[in-house]
């Protein structure tokens, strides 16, 4: 496992330095990672299926109890072998798709990185390894998304799903540390045998996770990115949306809804209502796209909130015909977007009313299309079938509701699929350019990869035991115990079927009356067009947060440098005051001190108090000095020479420094535009929250001092008399060392801001 | 030229540089037991560079150290950070400083501690920030350029 995701590392960061030095290579090289992946799961899969995972930990820092933990079981056997297959596909599609240069390059390696991602997702066994490997696929896809970075769209997309899929994934983390610190363990496994027990901070725990899975999986009202991110090249929307990034969500609250159905009321009704919402949304707006890739997008909307409902809920009826849906999904959604990149390729154009004579000119994609397209409408003798049969059937025992609100969705995913045939093979509309009457069938990975997927479906519609084992053993991983679902290419006179065959003759009349159904959506869209939508939501949302941090900014940072002050001085006043009224009861005054230290004391005192009254600057700064001598003479008859010697040093140059500085000023001080009373109140706060804090901490002491021990251990430990400088180099001496790493900043933060005037200066000179 | 307003002040100025500067040091060596240390050390040697730029300006601090503030600041802090992995290899924490016995001929047994190589770094540092500071705030102000 461990050495999967090395090769994942490898092969990105290789493929991405390799630029135009491998040519047309780098898919095929990035199709080993998916390739090691398949190969890696069918290998353990004989193990893992009879119910034992695989587990592999590798410590990191021991010591911190860092280790990475992973444990594949048979549901996350499923979930790779989904992306090692589709991942494979797609990257030998690729192979084809680009023209070979220097950016195809980078964008195989950040589609090996973004697989390599997937795979830690699912594999992992730890809650914060989760989040960081779910963090990479959003940076990842970030990325891929934004690939055509010259055109401003794609750039916003990239920009909307990262905010979108990275916001929900920042609140999943505070979700998986409150409920990691509820359950007592970041171990995925422990936490799912071991739910914690309801209460108020696990509902928050749920909520915050399940808020990161919808807007993984783009679920309404978080679906408005999945569609913009059809920016993408065309292979890296068919793995993001048939096998990967969306699938992510799904994977994580298949994983935990057992977990939270015990320990909360409400999920299996808030996740059954996201669903049902995202499929009727989904497959509503995908009747209404003229872009064959944006019709396919919002039906993966559609197929998600199916899936994230059937997955999601936590009954084992549900999950089984959900993950079987799942594999089918990847299979056609990911050979269907394949195809609309080969017909994009070839006819130039994804627009299904120019599209015209495909089936003709490109018969081998039409039957590809077609084949993958039953699937998804679930015609009989298909996987899609097949599965929305044993979803049905899971469906069925959980009351009316739902199944009618499943058929709901089927008949617009039947209706979408016809429009999508009809549109890409069928003749142009009018009033349209016809296009692609010329094009050629490609022979080559452009037809076969989507082609295998597409078969693949077609002989699972048939041969359904082939995968009935994969995914009743990936329902007996969440579930232990008995399975109830089957997998069945004919299930017999039984209600689902009832359903099944009633929503595809509705959508199969739907699809027959196409112009009554465009001229009725046209109607329904136009009132719609009044409900805000989710694009939409998410321009405003985003536009309020700039006005907010505009106005936000404008208030704190006003330029006003007393403003500035007075804040930074009363919180610095203001916080540590609470906790010092608690010690005003009892303490006791400072001995008084001797002749030398009242006269030392007065020369301070005056020296502050005359500048207060003085109007001239040099003599204020004359008179800062006095304070800073007076300190460096009180350090001297305290005992102290080390500070007395540094403290005189510091004041006089200090005081050389003003001096440099005062030559650019007038001489006397300047009335200040703010008003004199806030500024008095300041600072008298100021001082007398110094004054009664030293007091008041000086006599707080109740340990032994740190000082006796610092004494103690000077001349053996260090092998130095003089103890101040012992510390600062020894005992301390990582201070020290953070302290001139300061002074470093500081003069150079200096330099920066004078010198640009002086060179303006010597600049208008000449 | 208004600048200099004496020419003996400057040059007494840097005669007296030299001597100063041997104190700053002495002060960086004293000062693992005696009151000093690098800290110390470097401001003397900052107060040299103030008397040298009013005395003489730019010309005369490059008399005196010709070395650029940027090249001290980074140089002693490279010193201090390796210092402290200095004291890794022989086996203790970082930073934990570390002594050895040199006898040298003609001087005799001198005591070398790794924490005399931490506070030459910070002596570099703080020298190199007095004279970046100098040099970035003691440039001609307009007033100066209207009197010559």
């Amino acid at each position: 496992m461990v050495y999967l995701l090395l090769l994942h590392v490898a092969l990105a960061f290789g493929l991405v330095a390799a630029r135009s030095r491998i040519g047309r290579w780098p898919f095929l090289v990035g199709a080993v990672g998916p390739l090691a992946v398949v190969v890696w799961a069918l290998s353990r899969a004989a193990a893992v299926l009879d119910g034992a995972p695989h587990h592999e930990t590798v410590e990191w820092v021991p010591s911190l109890d860092l280790v990475f933990e992973f444990r594949v079981d048979a549901y996350a056997l499923l979930f790779l072998l989904v992306i090692g297959v589709a991942g494979t596909a797609i990257f030998l599609y690729s192979a084809r798709y680009f023209e070979s240069s220097p950016r195809a390059a980078a964008f195989a390696g950040t589609m090996t990185a973004f697989a390599g991602s997937m795979v830690g997702v699912v594999s992992t066994d730890h809650l914060l390894a989760l989040f960081v490997f779910w963090e990479l696929t959003t940076i990842t896809s970030y990325l891929l998304i934004g690939y055509a970075d010259h055109s401003a769209q794609a750039r916003a997309a990239a920009l909307h799903a990262a905010l979108v899929t990275g916001g929900g994934g920042l609140a999943m983390l505070g979700g998986l540390v409150l409920l990691g610190n509820e359950a007592g363990s970041l171990s995925i496994s422990q936490i799912v045998a071991n739910p914690p027990a309801a209460s108020g901070a696990v509902t928050l725990a749920w909520g915050l996770v399940l808020a990161g899975a919808v807007t993984k999986s783009a679920q309404f009202p978080f679906h408005g990115w999945l569609p913009g991110a059809m920016a993408a090249p065309t292979p890296a929307s068919a793995f993001l949306h048939s096998a990967t990034m969306v699938k992510a969500g799904i994977f994580l609250i298949g994983r935990l809804a057992p977990a939270a159905v015990a320990s909360t009321g409400w999920w299996q009704g808030a996740v059954m209502s996201i669903g049902f919402a995202t499929m009727v949304i989904g497959g509503w707006r995908a009747l209404r796209q003229h872009d064959l890739k944006l019709l396919l997008a919002f039906g993966t909307v559609s197929q998600l909130g199916f899936l994230f409902l059937l997955v999601g809920a936590g009954t084992v009826e549900l999950l089984f015909g959900g993950l079987a849906l799942l594999a089918a999904h990847a299979l056609f959604k990911a050979a269907l977007f394949m195809v609309v990149g080969t017909v994009d390729h070839e006819a130039g154009t994804r627009d299904l009313r120019r599209l015209s004579g495909l089936r003709k000119s490109m018969p081998a994609v039409f039957w590809t299309g077609t084949a993958a397209a039953a699937s998804m409408a679930a015609v009989p003798l298909t996987y899609g079938f097949v599965a929305k049969e044993a979803a049905f059937d899971g469906l069925a025992s959980n009351g009316m509701f739902l199944i009618a609100a499943a058929a709901v969705a089927s008949i617009l995913t039947v209706a979408y699929t016809g429009r999508f045939l009809l549109g890409a093979f069928g003749p142009h509309w009018e009033g349209h350019d016809p296009a692609g009457e010329n094009a050629q069938t490609p022979r080559n990975a452009l037809l076969w990869a989507p082609l295998g997927l597409a078969g693949a479906g077609l002989v699972l519609g048939v041969a359904p035991g082939i995968i009935k084992p994969l995914v009743a053993g990936a329902t007996a991983a969440v579930f232990p115990g008995e399975i109830p679902g089957k997998l069945v290419v004919w299930p017999g006179w039984v209600a689902a079927l009832a359903w099944s065959l009633a929503s595809l003759s509705v959508g199969a009349l739907l699809v027959w009356r196409r112009a009554l159904l465009e001229r009725a959506t046209d109607a329904v869209g136009r009132v719609a067009a009044h409900f805000p939508t989710a694009d939409g939501s998410y321009r405003r949302a985003v536009a309020g947060l700039v006005r907010f941090a505009d106005r936000s900014s404008s208030l704190i940072q006003n330029g006003s440098l007393p403003t500035y002050l007075a804040v930074i001085t009363l919180v610095a006043v203001l916080l540590p005051s609470s906790a010092l009224a608690g010690g005003l009861g009892g303490f006791e005054l400072p001995r008084a001190g001797g002749l030398l230290e009242v006269i030392v004391g007065v020369v301070i005192a005056v020296s502050a108090v005359a500048i207060v009254f003085t109007k001239r600057r040099f003599a204020a700064v004359i008179l800062l000095g006095g304070v800073g001598y007076g300190t460096a003479g009180m350090f001297a008859v305290l005992g102290a020479p080390d500070l007395s010697l540094t403290q005189l040093l510091v004041e006089t140059l200090v005081i050389a420094l003003f001096a440099f500085v005062l030559r650019h000023l007038p001489s006397t001080f300047t009335e200040s535009s703010t008003p004199r009373t806030p500024r008095v109140v300041v600072a008298i706060a100021v001082a007398v929250f110094v004054f009664v804090g030293g007091i008041l901490t000086g006599a707080a002491r109740s340990g032994r001092p740190v000082s006796d021990q610092y004494l103690a251990d000077s001349v053996p430990e260090a092998g130095g008399a003089n103890v101040v400088n012992v510390i600062l180099v020894d005992f301390r001496g990582f201070d020290t060392l953070g302290e001139i790493t300061v002074l470093v900043a500081a003069t150079l933060g200096a330099a920066g801001l004078v010198l640009p005037i002086v060179r303006r200066r010597e600049m208008d000179k000449t | 030229m208004n600048r200099r307003p004496s020419p003996i002040l400057e040059h007494g100025i840097v005669a007296a540089a030299g001597p100063l500067l041997v104190f700053s040091l002495y002060l960086l060596f004293a000062g693992h037991n005696q009151p000093g240390g690098g800290f110390a050390g470097g401001l003397v040697a900052g107060v040299v560079v103030v008397l040298g730029w009013s005395a003489g300006g730019p010309e005369a601090v490059s008399r005196i150290i010709a070395v650029r503030s940027s090249a001290l600041l980074g140089a002693g802090l490279v010193v201090a950070a390796l210092t402290g992995f200095a004291s890794l290899l022989t086996g203790s924490g970082y930073l934990e400083s570390t002594s050895w016995e040199l006898a040298i001929p003609l001087i005799g047994k001198v005591k070398a501690t790794s924490a005399l190589a931490f506070d030459v770094g910070v002596y570099l540092v703080v020298v190199g920030m007095s004279l970046g500071l100098v040099q970035a705030l003691g440039e001609e102000t307009p007033a100066d350029e209207e009197a010559t």
